[in-house]
């Protein structure tokens, strides 16, 4: 028993859909519970900003290559997106935060990831119509933990598509069946 | 060599190695078979194999009749980038007047001191190395089609030009400034060296002057016999492949006098030390065990196992979105409900939740809110009645969406539950709503104006009710109403014990059920096993306590 167990996650964020703004970039980051190392990898980065040509769809194809080691299965790394569209004007304002858990089965998995985002007053929304920005989150965990959701009030976003591949090692030697 | 196999595949063979390259040893052997007028009276013999076999086997005879010499056959071994002259060039650099760059001076200082010695080692085999001029030429003109004038296009000359600035690339790739990443005015240096391909490739041809006994040192008579090319990452590309068992390479010469001439070509590189092998060998073991022992002292081997005879289910999930409801402004709440007997479940563990309210947007004939809503949670299922003969029931997911409005009314819009999967992996559930619905305008007009509508007092009553029992469930009377539908995504994971050992056997998925029995045996056995090893380690720590002399009399006695 002294092997450890370890996780790949090597994929990319592919790009985005649905956004009513054009150009679009998205920060990206994984959460992991306390049991979990980060062996090798980036934990969080951010996209180019993509105008699309054609469609709607945003491509960003942003590598996703992590490496993790647990000690138990509390805390799965979760991923946390945040859209964000540029305007000609260089000002960024937000265009949704998406949330996906990184999928426990081996393999390949491609995730649509839906985003939204604060609403607001009607005064605010009002101001976004016409000269952007709007309200953001004061703190980033409520993108990936649930327990102050309900404060909230929110707008449906685009989706967020993603290509995960998962390797997983050891795990049935813990008799994890995933 | 009774029958010779020709080797017709000559295709290029690709070998890795992470030696260095200057190891690298060919043994070509070249021999002529005939000055085949046989074959100018056998054009039949051409079109099969098995005809040429023979035909190629009838003049042997009469070679090796002759005295095998030098001019009939020739075996040498080349070593990575070593330079053979041949005939031509011999002939060639002994002229002053013919030798420009300063390698061509180099050369004919070479092979001044090699006539000057008679020790020229190679008479028809010859190389052509990476800086000769022939390597180039050849790349640059090398035909790909029959096509009278081949015009070398775009590509083809960037290509050349990045196999002949090799040597300067080097420090190019490191001087790239990291910090910027888009060049907007790229110098002709920089196209040249991102246009294309750029890992830098040495080339060597291994030639052969076939011309006719006396008359060597002729440019037409030239063949190659093998190309090699090796690049930086220690891939070393050799066309055609080394010979091996594969039967000899053939050639036949063009012209009036057709010759049939066959070659091999071997590696005989040295092989390393057995030793040195096994030192290397060792080093790399070591430096990989001591990293996996770094990275294991990050983690710590210590995994969370679950009690023999549990399952524990670990429920990563989403609440992802909620679609083609009546009213805006929708959140979810939701619930899981294990079931009354077996299952347990950690005390910090949150079983429910409820998400943000959104505002749905439209996406084709639906309307669609976005709730992204993580919650994860683990439940372990305990076989504690073996007695009882009913299947083990699973965890259940209630969910109840309610629609909020601006004047902060909520109406409900729909009931709905799910059985959670009973197989791990990842599982996308669409779980599909209703309401329920009371007859007549009235009720309606009073949901539009009003809000609040008719609600379940139990959540429960979407599946059984808790307070349900007997026989037959029957929900005559009870009118309800189809809404849209919630759509969840759960990942889940089991652990057990029992697991390790199925997986041992290499048993593959079967029904939970069938993996879960025996749990109480497997328990007993289990306690049985940890109070033997515990009475064990009493015994020894009992052992470690005594004095010395009393553990073994036998040493006392025989001092």
């Amino acid at each position: 028993m002294e092997s450890m167990a370890e996780v790949h996650v090597i994929g990319q964020i592919v790009g985005a859909t649905g956004f009513s703004e054009s150009s679009l970039f998205c920060k990206w980051g994984v959460h992991t519970g306390a049991a979990w190392k980060l062996l090798s990898g980036i934990r969080e980065g951010q996209t180019q900003v993509d105008t699309p040509q054609i469609g709607d769809m945003a491509y960003w194809s942003h590598p996703i290559d992590l490496h993790f080691a647990t000690k138990g299965l509390q805390g799965w790394p979760r991923l946390h997106l945040q859209v964000w569209s540029q305007d000609s004007f260089g000002r960024c304002q937000l265009a949704g935060y998406g949330f996906c858990h990184v999928p426990s089965s081996p393999g390949t998995h491609q995730l649509d990831c839906p985003t939204w985002r604060p609403l607001g007053s009607w005064r605010e929304q009002l101001a976004r119509a016409f000269v952007g920005g709007g309200p953001q989150l004061l703190h980033g965990d409520a993108i990936y933990s649930g327990a102050d959701r309900y404060r909230l009030h929110t707008a449906a976003g685009g989706t967020v598509h993603l290509d995960l591949g998962l390797l997983l090692r050891h795990f049935d030697r813990y008799g994890v069946e995933c | 060599m009774a029958e010779t196999v020709w080797n017709t595949d000559t295709g290029e063979a690709v070998y890795r190695s992470r030696d260095p390259v200057r190891n690298l040893r060919l043994r070509v052997h070249l021999q002529r078979i005939t000055s085949s007028n046989i074959l100018q009276y056998q054009p039949v013999a051409q079109r099969g194999k098995d005809l040429i076999d023979l035909a190629t086997f009838r003049p042997h005879p009469t070679a090796s009749g002759h005295r095998p010499n030098e001019d009939e056959e020739e075996e040498i071994v080349i070593g990575w980038q070593e330079k053979l002259f041949s005939q031509f060039e011999v002939d060639l650099y002994q002229n002053e007047a013919a030798c420009q760059s300063p390698l061509d001076h180099q050369y004919r200082q070479e092979i001044l001191k090699l006539e000057d010695s008679g020790r020229r080692k190679n008479r028809r085999i010859f190389t052509y190395t990476d800086s000769d001029r022939y390597t180039n030429l050849e790349e640059h003109c090398q035909k790909m089609t029959t096509a009278t004038k081949e015009v070398p296009s775009f590509l083809v000359e960037r290509m050349a030009n990045v196999r002949r600035r090799r040597q300067d690339r080097r420090g190019m790739e490191g001087g790239i400034l990291k910090s910027r990443i888009v060049t907007w005015e790229p110098s002709e240096e920089f196209i040249r060296n991102n246009h294309v391909i750029n890992t830098p490739l040495q080339t060597m041809y291994i030639m052969a002057d076939l011309g006719p006994y006396g008359k060597l040192g002729y440019k037409n008579y030239e063949h190659v016999l093998c190309t090699l090319k090796v690049d930086s990452n220690g891939v070393i590309t050799v066309k055609p492949d080394f010979s091996g068992l594969k039967g000899p390479y053939r050639i036949e010469t063009e012209g009036e006098r057709q010759e049939l001439w066959k070659y091999t070509i071997d590696n005989v590189s040295s092989l390393a030390q057995p030793e040195e092998e096994e030192r290397e060998q060792r080093v790399f073991k070591d430096l990989y065990g001591r990293h996996k022992e770094y990275l294991s002292s990050l983690v710590g081997t210590d995994f969370e196992m679950t009690v023999p005879g549990a399952l524990r289910l670990f429920v990563n999930g989403e609440v992802v979105s909620a679609q083609g409801y009546e009213y805006d402004n929708l959140y979810v709440h939701f619930f899981v409900e294990l079931p009354t007997t077996n299952w347990s479940s950690p005390a910090f563990q949150q079983l429910s939740g409820v998400t943000q309210t959104c505002a749905a947007r439209s996406l084709g004939m639906d309307k669609v809110a976005y709730f992204s809503y993580p919650f994860s949670f683990e439940a372990s299922f305990l076989h504690e009645d073996e007695s009882a003969e009913a299947l083990p029931a699973w965890p259940v997911l209630y969910c109840e969406v309610l629609s909020l409005d601006f004047w902060q009314r909520y109406r409900v819009e729909g009931y709905g539950a799910v059985v959670l999967p009973a197989t791990p992996g990842s599982h996308t559930l669409t779980v599909s709503t209703w309401r329920p619905m009371e007859l007549g305008t009235v009720a309606e007009l009073r949901r539009f104006f009003i809000g609040g509508s008719l609600e379940l007092e139990d959540l429960s009553y979407v599946r059984i009710p808790g307070t349900f029992k007997g026989g037959r469930l029957s929900r005559f009377g009870f009118r309800t109403k189809t809404t849209g539908s919630v759509t969840f995504r759960l990942h889940c994971l089991q652990q057990s014990r029992a697991f390790m050992e199925s997986s041992s056997l290499r048993k593959r998925m079967r029904s939970v059920l069938d993996r879960l029995e025996g749990f109480s045996q497997q328990s007993s056995i289990h306690n049985v096993l940890e109070a033997f090893h515990r009475a064990r380690r009493r015994m020894q720590e009992a052992r470690e306590s005594l004095p010395q002399d009393l553990v073994s009399p036998s040493r006392t006695m025989a001092s």
